[in-house]
């Protein structure tokens, strides 16, 4: 359970996917703009990742290893991860309209999201069973929201704000983000 | 090596059978819904909410169920682009023309007479709560620019010389913020086709004789009335004002030249200043 613990917040804040391990950060700087936005791209993250990290820890214990071909886990997974995000996509199309219309753009959007992807290779990296793997996903997942909205909330703020107009915008926006991640290191430096 | 090939292959495979079977398991897509996604792709998507429905989706659901509903909202960003109006009549299966569309229109001359100096802040919210404007005319137009800062398109502009907005109906997308903007409510929402303009938001209703507030003012005389000869006035006896038939009207403007005022005036000439 301790184990299962550590794993959960390593992920979510010390080896933060965004600010520590910088992955994701297309979706870091698209959609961190507005709050409600940022909610359900983390949302969305969140899910896939879990899913994924379900999906390819099964693939990886009953097929790969048995067979000793550990080394083609990459191809695998982008092909495993493409194919879940289509068929999640299609169930919640033809089962949900109302849920598929608030995930709107951002369930297609992440099919190729390099932290989806960096979750599952960490699983297989550090060794983690089916269990194990699904909570670092959760981890990822939250850290992944966390980070999106701590952002986004700064981010609704510096609109306002009377900054140089060299600096409005994007500009403003990544330096903001370089503190934050000198933040969360510093945290991962503690633990 | 020839494991790894079957693995990925079979792996592969598996994938695609899997979505495959999924895509043919679950409930084909409604019939109803297609159609609101097929409307959908063809509004802008911003979600102003103009039209009166909560985002594009919804209008579109709206649309879906009855397509007449259009000519009642019709969404303006669509109707200032000649390939989304094509693309939505397509979609609804009717006919569109931009003429379906509303214009706003400001129901003043600008002519009457300021009353004095007036140091207070430049807003006509503000103007109005204070002694009901710097106007003589309570029913005209304060003149600072309220309007102007509240519209989406820059359609509005100030006539320095009568100290009066001005919308140009070409920029115009009939979004109707001006008109809940304007605290003296002259603003109102046209037919996009109006022909004739009628300048003047004071009727027999409203206690104040014209002539002595405006030199630019409806007097009541009928003469419009009179003059038209294909029965496009049609007089409103209780408020004493002409109200037009755009079916009937020919656009031959005698009406224009009959009235005495220089109270009406052409729409499509709206911009231009009218000789007083």
């Amino acid at each position: 359970m301790n184990n299962l613990f550590s794993i959960f917040f390593a992920l979510a804040i010390a080896n933060n996917f965004i600010l520590v391990k910088f992955l994701g950060l297309c979706p870091f700087f698209g959609v961190s703009k507005k709050l409600s936005n940022a909610i359900s791209m983390g949302a969305a993250v969140t899910f896939v990742m879990v899913l994924a990290s379900f999906a390819t820890s099964i693939i990886y214990h009953y097929i790969f290893v048995p067979y000793g071909i550990e080394f083609m886990n990459i191809v695998i997974y982008i092909l495993v991860i493409a194919s879940l995000v289509q068929i999640v996509e299609l169930i919640i199309k033809r089962t949900n309209i109302r849920l598929y219309n608030a995930l709107g753009i951002y369930l297609p959007l992440i099919t190729t999201n390099c932290a989806v992807l960096g979750v599952t290779l960490i699983n297989t990296q550090e060794q983690y069973t089916i269990l194990e793997s699904i909570v670092s996903a959760v981890g990822g997942g939250v850290g992944f929201t966390l980070v999106l909205i701590i952002m986004s909330g700064i981010r609704e703020r510096l609109e306002l704000c009377d900054c140089p107009k060299a600096m409005k915008g994007l500009p403003i926006a990544f330096i903001t983000a370089a503190i934050l991640s000198l933040s969360f290191i510093g945290i991962s430096s503690l633990m | 090596m020839l494991v790894v090939i079957v693995i990925l292959t079979a792996i592969g495979v598996v994938c695609g059978i899997i979505i495959y079977v999924v895509n043919r398991v679950l409930p084909p897509e409604d019939e109803a819904l297609k159609k609101t996604e097929e409307i959908s792709n063809c509004l802008p998507g911003m979600n102003c909410g103009a039209c009166g429905y909560p985002g594009c989706f919804a209008y579109a659901q709206a649309l879906a169920k009855n397509p007449e509903l259009i000519s009642e909202s019709t969404c303006a960003t669509v109707l200032q682009n000649q390939e989304m109006l094509e693309g939505l009549g397509s979609a609804l299966g009717i006919k569109l023309n931009p003429s379906i569309g509303k214009k706003a229109l400001v129901y003043c001359t600008g002519d009457t007479r300021v009353l004095g100096d007036y140091s207070g802040a430049k807003s006509c919210k503000a103007a109005s709560r204070y002694v009901g404007g710097t106007k003589k005319c309570p029913y005209g137009c304060l003149g600072f620019g309220d309007c102007v800062e509240v519209c989406p398109e820059g359609a509005i502009h100030m006539d320095k010389e009568r100290n009066i907005a001005v919308i140009d109906p070409e920029k115009c997308n009939g979004c109707g913020l001006c008109v809940k903007e304007c605290p003296k409510n002259i603003i109102k929402l046209v037919p996009a086709n109006t022909k004739i303009a009628f300048l003047c938001s004071y009727d027999s209703l409203k206690d104040i004789p014209g002539r002595e507030k405006c030199d630019r003012g409806c007097i009541h005389c009928r003469k419009c009335y009179k003059a038209c000869e294909y029965e496009a006035i049609v007089w409103n006896k209780e408020k004493a004002i002409p109200e037009f038939d755009i079916e009937k009207c020919t656009l031959c403007g005698a009406c224009v030249k009959a009235c005495p005022q220089n109270t009406l005036t052409e729409f499509s000439n709206i911009l231009r200043k009218v000789p007083v």
